[in-house]
Formats: structure tokens, sequence, C-alpha cells
């Protein structure tokens, strides 16, 4: 027995000195990092470029038989849409900072940081820079990133996004250390967010459009034609600039609103400007001088606006920055445009973007998919679901006519909602995520 | 694994020199149950600030329940191979280990007998319940020791082991847009101390 103890210790001993666990967590996180990029820089690259894959989809634009849809940050694929069955995508305009866009007969206006830029597509395949009003925007959200422009070094500062790979030893019990980084919204959030949501209607927006030559917006935009104006909204400000002359827009002014702003939606001869905290709506009989009529005040939400005659719908959603704690589609009475006032609300699962042909409403609810109601009667409208769309994320829709087209994180699709009880999906155009790059902590 | 496979080579060694005890030829396919509960002694140390300038670490000290039952054969007068079923309830983990299992005598001459035990398997998490969306997946168990044998031959007697334990684990977190990967590994090294019965 003697001669088992000095083994026993010497085992005891290696045990005792291997008895350390080793936990360890890894993780790949989105990260940005700050990058500085000139104005020349940024006004060399805009250029015509043969189609390419979606990579990140961000508004959707209609005008005749042209579909466009902003690449965030990056540019406008050009889509010939006279075949909504079979959309062909024509050409890629490379626009770097790029969020908005708008059209008027065959000039189309972008944003490129803080340059509005004038592109004429009379050919959609050659399109080409006509005109430039420099330095009229100031700062913005794209996607997930901020960027701000400096006049005195003629430079943009943003960010870039990046997957970080990190490891870190644990205790073993699934403790989460602190990122350290930054961690945004997922990126549909973030997008809603930064794109400051309005609305679309066949029934407005398209009537507009017919007058004034111009197209239709989906329910994110942020730039909006009527009669020879271009309206564009940032997060604090309603500017005006002048397109009489197509190629050289010019700026007219700056109206000063509260912060928050999100979105503008023309509907008649009135402006409705989506806030986080409510909606501002304008006389705009004189486009040259909008005239602020009346504010209506909901609780704190990202929210876009679409209205058919005396009647705007309005979606609250959670999970957004904008802050909101409630998923409802309210119905606001706007009879009175001096004094609106909420008629009913309905909870919804995460409504996002929508659009209204009307008696229908469509609605997009994130991932929940994609809805229809017929809302002729406004006190039971949720008793009246025309269809629901599973399987898919859905955030902005375009109704125009028996056309439909619903933009969501997996691409583009198109319907036939000529019977809403009874959809027929035309097409989708996919995107295609690109091979992401993993960085590795040093 | 360096140490482990040192101590392996150490049993190796001891069951070289000890001289065999002839066993009656009877105790070959007896039935045979072994049933302990004890402790998982361990330490573990972790960053407590990752980020930091330098980096700071902590140590932790880990002490947890442990039980496991044997059953099986005896395929050689002194060498009994089976099943292992155990249960280990570590912080943030219950593990289930399922193993093939030998005991072997290493000397039966005297009342108390000292015996060598090995465990090999895969600890499963069937009882583990997962928060936060966390999903808790078992991974392979291996756990060598020695032990000591109170009772006479060829009777009940009660028992005491020490032992290794090495059990993995993988902690899956939820995943978003921004989040790609988020997933801890999980090594438990540990000095098992178990007190037993056996017949």
């Amino acid at each position: 027995m003697r001669l088992l103890l000095l083994p026993l210790f010497v085992s005891g001993t290696l045990l005792l000195g291997s008895c350390t666990d080793k936990c360890e967590k890894t993780q790949i996180v989105r990260q940005v990092k700050n990058i500085t990029l000139s104005a020349e820089e940024i006004r060399a690259q805009l250029k015509i470029e043969s189609p390419r894959s979606l990579e990140q989809p961000g508004k959707i634009y209609v005008k005749d038989n042209y579909l466009f849809i902003n690449e965030i940050k990056k540019g406008i694929h050009i889509i010939d849409n006279s075949n909504p069955s079979s959309p062909r995508q024509v050409s890629f305009i490379n626009i770097p900072g790029n969020g908005d866009l708008a059209v008027k007969d065959n000039i189309l206006y972008a944003d490129s940081y803080m340059d509005l830029v004038a592109i004429d597509i009379t050919d959609p395949a050659q399109a080409v820079e006509v005109g430039r009003e420099q330095n009229v925007f100031i700062s913005g959200t794209l996607g997930a990133d901020y960027w701000g422009y400096s006049e005195s070094t003629a430079s943009v500062s943003t960010q870039e996004a990046y997957f970080l790979e990190e490891t870190f030893q644990t205790n073993c019990e699934g403790v989460i250390p602190w990122a350290g980084g930054w961690w945004p919204w997922p990126y549909f959030d973030v997008l809603n967010f930064a794109s400051l949501n309005s609305g679309s209607s066949y029934s407005g927006s398209v009537a507009n459009a017919v007058k004034s030559g111009s197209g239709t917006g989906g329910s994110m935009a942020r730039f909006t034609i009527y009669d020879n104006y271009l309206y564009t909204v940032d997060q604090r400000k309603l500017q005006l600039f002048e397109i009489s002359n197509l190629k050289n827009p010019s700026f007219v002014k700056n109206i000063d609103l509260q912060w928050g702003v999100e979105t503008i939606f023309p509907y008649r001869d009135k402006l409705f400007i989506g806030t986080t905290t409510g909606m501002h709506i304008f006389d705009n009989s004189v486009p040259s001088a909008p005239k602020h009529l009346s504010t209506y005040t909901h609780m704190r939400a990202c929210d876009p606006v679409v209205v058919h005659n005396d009647i705007a719908y309005v979606t609250l959603r959670t999970g957004t920055g904008c802050g909101g704690t409630e998923n409802r589609l309210e119905l606001v009475d706007i009879s009175n445009l001096s004094n609106p006032r909420m008629l009913k609300a309905y909870d919804m699962q995460n409504p996002a973007g929508l659009s209204i042909n009307y008696p229908t409403l469509f609605l997009c609810e994130g991932k929940f998919g994609f809805k229809g109601f017929d809302v002729t009667d406004r006190n039971n409208i949720d008793k009246n679901l025309l269809f629901h769309e599973k399987d898919m994320e859905s955030y902005d829709v375009i109704s125009m006519a028996q056309n439909l087209m619903m933009i969501g994180m997996d691409g583009l699709y198109q319907y036939d909602a000529s019977n809403p009880k009874n959809l027929k999906r035309l097409s989708h155009i996919p995107v295609q995520k690109p091979a992401i790059v993993v960085e590795k902590k040093k | 694994m360096k140490k482990l496979s040192r101590l392996i080579a150490l049993l190796g060694l001891m069951l070289g020199i000890l001289p065999a005890e002839a066993q009656d030829a009877a105790n070959r396919n007896r039935f045979t149950n072994h049933t302990e509960v004890g402790a998982l002694f361990g330490k573990v140390e972790y960053a407590t600030n990752p980020y930091g300038n330098p980096v700071t670490y902590g140590r932790q000290t880990k002490t947890n329940l442990s039980m496991q039952t044997f059953n099986g054969l005896y395929v050689a007068p002194k060498l009994a191979a089976g099943l292992t079923l155990g249960l280990d309830w570590y912080n943030e983990a219950i593990i289930n280990p399922v193993a093939l299992g030998a005991r072997y005598d290493l000397l039966a001459r005297y009342n108390a007998r000292i015996f060598a035990t090995v465990d090999a398997g895969y600890g499963f998490t069937w009882f583990n319940k997962d928060l936060n969306q966390n999903n808790l997946i078992g991974g392979w168990m291996i756990n060598p020791g020695i032990g000591w044998r109170l009772g006479r031959p060829g009777t009940g007697g009660f028992t005491i082991a020490l032992t290794y334990k090495r059990q993995e684990a993988t902690l899956k977190m939820p995943l978003d847009r921004a989040i790609l990967k988020q997933e801890e590994s999980r090594i438990y090294n540990r000095l098992g101390v178990r007190v037993g019965i056996v017949f």
C-alpha cells in the first residue's frame, strides 16, 4: 500500500494543476470606423455603370416605365419595368452618398452627400450629370451611418461599417462583455429611422405626379416634386429648390422645422411632413411659399403617413431609433386641416411603410410580412384583412393602379393587385448580399 | 492536454509495475454497479475588462455537484466495462455525460483496494434550461482517475475516487444583422472527488 502513496500524491498534484476552466467568447460584431472623403473625390465618382445586383436597397421611385431603386450610400439602380413580370436592369448610377431621389420629365435629382445633382436620364443606359447645386446639405444619415460636411475643409466625415472578430476569456457563465464598439440598430430599423418615412398614395401622389410630370416615391421619400419645385427635408428643415430650368436646380430657401423631421408627402396642394413626434401640415397652394397650417402630435415613433381624402393613415412602430413604444395604425381626421384629430387606432405587429389605393390599404409589417386591408369601414379595419403575405420582410410599398411594388430585405417584389384578395406575384428582383469581410482584432 | 497525457502515462506505468492478482474465474461476466456522488473543483481566469489598457483579469474558484452511476460486467478477472450515466451541475450549465466506462482493480489483495477508473463519452444538455435565446450545446467528456475501495473482496463496498474530468460545451448566443457570431466555447477542467458504493 505504501508504494501507492507516492503515485497518488503525484497524480493528485497533477490534477490540481490542470484544473483551470478554459472559456472563450468569440464574437463577430458590426462596427464602424470614421473616414473622411474630400468633396472633390466625391464629385469625381459620379458615373454611369453597367447593372449590378441589389445589395442594400433603400428607397424606390417610379417614373413612367422605369423603376429606380436606391442602393444606400452608393447610387441608383435603373430598371426598365415596362413589363412588371420581367423587369430588366438597365444601368447603375454610381452616386457616392446617395439616399434619396426624385424625377421630373427626363431629369433625375439625387443627393450626393452635400450636393444635389441633376442627371439626364433621357437614355437611362447613358445617363449623364447635367447640373449640380453644391453644398446644400450639411449632414444626415445613410442607412446606419451618420455623415457631416465641413465647408472649411471641403470634406465629408462619415462612417464605414465593418465586422470585427474578437475573442475574450470568460468565466464560463455566458457573460457578455461590453463590446466596446458601436452596436447599431439592425439595418432594417436604422433604415427606417434614417430614411425619414413619408407615404405614398396612388390617389394622391400619383395624381400630383401626373400634374407635375414627376414620378412617385415610396413611403420613405425625403424628396418630392410639386409644380416647379423640388422639396427636400433633413432632420430639422424643409428646403425648396426651383427646377423650372430642369438641368439647373437652384436653392430657394429653408423653412425651419422642429427636430425629428423624417419625410415629406405631397397630397393635392398640401404637404404632409412626418416627424418623430407627429406630422406638420403645410398649405402648398403657392408652391414657392409653403404655409404651415397645423401640427398633429402623437407619441414618439417613426411614422410613415399616407392620405386619402379626409383621412391620414399613420403607422407607429417599436424597435427603431425613433423611440416608439407601440405598434399601431392610427387614422387621423384631417377634414379640418387646421385641427387634425385621431379617429381610431388599431394594434399592428410592426408596421413600417404603407400605401393606399382606396379602398385598399397596403401595409408592410416588417418581419411579419405584408398585409392588405379594406378600409371602407373605418371602425373595423382590423376585421377586414384582405391578404397576409408571410415569409418575407417588407418595409416599403408603392401601389400604382393594379401594379404593386413592395421592397423588403430580400429584394423587390411586384404583384398584380387587381384583386387584392388574390394577389398575384409577377416578379422578384432578389438582393445578393456581398461577401462579408471580417477583420480580426489585433 | 499535455498534463492529461502525462497523467494517463502515469496510470499506465502504475498498471505495469503493480503485481496482478488472480481473481476467481466465477467473477467473469458478473454484473457490477458503481454509483458515486461528489464535487468538481476548479478555477477560472477571465478578462474583467477586455477593452482596458491593459486588459484586466479576475479569477474565480468553482465547486459543482457531480454524480454518476456505472453499470457493467466483468470482462476479465480485474476489469469491468460498461456504461456510465452522470449529471454535472456546473454554474450556468447542467450536463449529462453518457460514457463508456471501465473499472480496473489495481490491487485486490487487501480489504482496502486501489482501482483505476475511466469514463469517456459525450455530455448532453437535456436538462439545461436555456435563457435569453441562448443555446447550450454539449461536448466530449473524458474522466480518468484512481480510487480506493473499502470492503472485503467479492462483496459490496464503499469507494473514494480522485479523478480528472474534462468536459467540453458551447454556448451559442442570439444573432442579428449586426452580430454574425456570438458563442462561448467552454472546456471545464476539474478535479473530481467522489464517494460511492459498489457491488
